[in-house]
């Protein structure tokens, strides 16, 4: 299938959904967070086979997140991101584990980086942080470098003092 | 002949016999498998034929309880430093850690990350620093020869000041690894 | 005798559930662990019935970090984000970035990166051959890689000043000319290579042991492989001839004339052969690349790199690495900082997801040869 049929395809199946080609080989589509997992079950049918990663965005100005989901055929050579539009108060989109198993450590992530909730994953536990009581970190209102310096000493000033206080006795 | 001289386990235990150990010890130093991050990518080339650690009396060791060297090679998240310090607290006396490239410094090029600790010696005792990212082969062996001068004169002593100031150093280890409060303060909203 | 157990009564101990079954923390203190990474397996005597992923010890927020710096700035971070091939890292984030500026660069530095680019894979594929042989306990192996390997970096160093973190390819090019005399001697370090590879073919594939030890470890399908996310060399020692370069091509690819190896059955010895002939064929590969670069331009002008500004908009490039499909998605907002940079390690299929497939039912004794025939990497995923 050529980049023209499949986005004939798209539109064909899901009316609500926008999809235009850019760069190559590449088509751009944003489909309502409500048809998510339809949409993306279609793509899969359509031979797009390959999850190349799920991941997501905070546009915290308009107070919204975006999941961005990037989908690759093996079989077209064509390459498809797919953007998803949440609240950000309430984030909660619905899983697509099911689909591919990877999908699921992805989520994950996501959740842990961003607390969007997937409904219907199995694991939404803690992956890469440990013990962390913040906000998400990669949410553009968390300060990772004033985080730094108040959790783990400020780079400047605290060498100095760290050998000082350590009292050396020679025995 | 004269009298042969005899030393008995109670000697070696009161440290009369320091100066000899220390200059056997300096002498065949095994250095602890840990890749705790990055700097690891220039170990093999150390340990293997072109630059062969081997000839000055290193080799690696595959556990904590047999390792005279915890080498950290490059930055510590908090979640790799609660494995350091457990490995660095399971290795026998006496013992010797080197910093491995600018990470345990100061932090490094992740001096602003969240998720990286900055300075590796508020947690354990550090003896020598290998600056440098990454620090080149030749750099590790000169830290690794300068660490065997340090340990025959009796000069790296990382590992008593690590059990005379315990508590300052599990004070800071504790802060980090068991929080109970949010840093920043503003907290996880309830899902 | 009788203040000893009978023997009897000991292997009554071992009917016992609690004696047998038992955790088991596979890493990250174990020389068979690759880079700083664990599982923790439930063990029944020396078989695994259940597999935790215990990732994060290399996280260091690089995405959080990405959007702190300026966008030259982050080229200084990005190689670290993969220790073993690091080029790939800066091809994919400065292609990436080209896409969104919708700039073309000079052929002579198309050229110029798929060189570095392959020569990196070179340096990675030895590294994953040494340390399949080594968790066999084949040291020998190993010790032969890393000399070959070291070779290659010598040449590094000559061209970008640096054995391991490059920082030489550049948004708009890489970062400086080919020096005098690099061409010619990094054919004769190419021609040393592949004189090697029948010795080392002799000590891996000529060898009873390997062949015993390695075939049927992770039997994989090309369908498993595609639903479960797998790529690169592991993929195509499945029977898929998928291959970034070849669907999707960036740089100097389009312009060379290469095949793609490949080889069916699907469990680590075809692994190992794929790898094996992926190296050889990486060779060719550079030697061609070197003797068609073109005269020119190593890089376009861009202007002031502390006010590099990039126009609103999102992309996805993806570079073909030794571990397969590497790949950055870039959100700029038309600052002098992206907005959000994601990355797509190649590992993270096969090392959080796929293992739950895998291991449970295994030895101990495999998970380190499982790890190593898939090119887990653990600071791909981690971050």
């Amino acid at each position: 299938m050529k980049r023209n049929e499949i986005m004939e395809k798209i539109k064909a199946g899901f009316p609500g959904a926008d999809a235009e080609p850019r760069f190559s080989n590449q088509i751009h589509a944003a489909v309502p967070a409500a048809q998510i997992t339809g949409f993306i079950t279609y793509l899969k049918q359509m031979d797009f086979k390959h999850l190349v990663n799920i991941t997501c965005v905070d546009w915290i100005e308009e107070n919204q997140f975006e999941v961005v989901y990037n989908v690759w055929s093996y079989e077209h050579h064509i390459h498809i991101t797919v953007k998803s539009v949440i609240d950000r108060t309430k984030p909660e989109l619905q899983s697509i584990s099911s689909l591919w198993p990877a999908a699921q450590v992805y989520e994950q992530e996501i959740h842990e980086m961003f607390g969007v909730v997937f409904l219907g994953n199995p694991d939404l536990g803690p992956l890469f942080l440990h013990n962390w009581l913040d906000l998400p970190p990669l949410r553009k209102d968390f300060n990772a470098e004033e985080y730094s310096g108040a959790a783990y000493g400020f780079v400047e000033t605290d060498t100095a003092e760290a050998t000082c206080i350590v009292p050396m006795e020679e025995n | 002949m004269s009298e042969m001289l005899t030393v008995s386990r109670q000697d070696i235990m009161d440290g009369r016999y320091e100066r000899v150990l220390d200059w056997f010890r300096s002498r065949s130093m095994w250095m602890l498998y840990y890749c705790t991050g990055c700097g690891a990518i220039e170990l093999p080339p150390t340990m293997t034929s072109r630059f062969d650690m081997e000839r000055f009396g290193i080799g690696p060791m595959a556990t904590p309880r047999q390792a005279d060297i915890l080498l950290i090679t490059g930055y510590i998240s908090v979640k790799t430093l609660k494995r350091v310090v457990r490995t660095y607290d399971q290795m026998p006396e006496p013992k010797w850690v080197v910093g491995f490239g600018s990470c345990p410094i100061n932090g490094g090029i992740y001096w602003n990350s969240y998720a990286t600790i900055n300075h590796l010696e508020k947690y354990i005792p550090i003896d020598l620093s290998i600056a440098g990212c990454m620090p080149r082969p030749q750099a590790v062996l000169s830290g690794l020869t300068r660490l065997m001068e340090q340990v025959k004169k009796g000069e790296a002593v990382g590992y008593k000041k690590y059990k005379m100031n315990y508590d300052w150093y599990k004070k800071n280890q504790d802060e980090v690894l068991y929080r109970t409060e949010p840093v920043l303060g503003g907290s996880h909203e309830a899902e | 005798m009788d203040s000893m157990m009978a023997f009897s009564e000991l292997t009554e101990l071992t009917r016992n559930d609690k004696y047998v079954q038992y955790e088991l923390f596979f890493g990250p203190n174990f020389p068979g662990m690759h880079g700083n990474f664990g599982y923790i397996l439930d063990v029944a005597g020396s078989t695994i019935t259940k597999v935790r992923p215990n990732p994060g010890l290399l996280h260091r927020g690089f995405e959080k970090l990405m959007e702190q710096k300026l966008w030259l700035q982050n080229l200084s971070l990005i190689p670290r984000i993969c220790v073993p091939d690091p080029d790939p890292n800066e091809v994919a984030y400065c292609s990436a970035v080209e896409k969104i500026m919708g700039i073309d660069i000079p052929e002579r530095a198309k050229f110029i990166r798929t060189i570095t680019l392959e020569l990196s894979r070179i340096t990675s594929l030895l590294m994953g051959m040494g340390a399949l042989g080594a968790m066999m306990g084949h040291y020998t192996v190993m010790y032969r890689m890393m000399q070959d390997r070291d070779r290659v970096l010598d040449m590094f160093e000559w061209l970008t000043g640096a054995r391991v973190y490059h920082i030489y390819n550049t948004i708009g090019g890489v970062s400086r000319d080919l020096p005098e005399g690099w061409i010619e001697k990094t054919e004769a370090v190419l021609d040393e290579l592949e004189g090697n590879i029948p010795e080392w073919d002799k000590l891996l594939f000529d060898n009873p042991v390997i062949h015993t030890r390695l075939t049927g470890i992770g039997p994989l399908t090309e369908e498993e492989a595609v639903q479960y996310g797998i790529v690169g060399p592991s993929l195509r020692a499945s029977g898929s001839t998928a291959d970034v370069r070849k669907d999707d091509p960036y740089a100097a690819y389009p312009y060379l004339d290469f095949e793609i190896p490949r080889t069916g059955g699907g469990d680590a010895l075809n692994r190992a052969i794929q790898v094996r002939l992926e190296f050889a064929e990486s060779i060719k590969l550079v030697k061609k690349a070197l003797h068609m670069i073109p005269e020119g331009d190593f890089k376009i002008k861009l202007g002031n790199s502390l006010k590099l500004i990039v126009p609103k908009g999102d992309a996805y490039a993806r570079v073909e690495s030794s571990k397969g499909e590497y790949g950055y998605y870039i959100v700029s907002n038309g600052g002098v900082k992206p907005y959000r940079v994601s990355v797509r390690g190649p590992s993270l299929p096969g090392g959080l997801a796929l293992c739950h497939k895998h291991l449970p039912g295994m030895l101990i004794d495999d998970v380190a040869i499982w790890m190593a025939s898939f090119a887990v990497c653990p600071p791909d995923f981690d971050r």
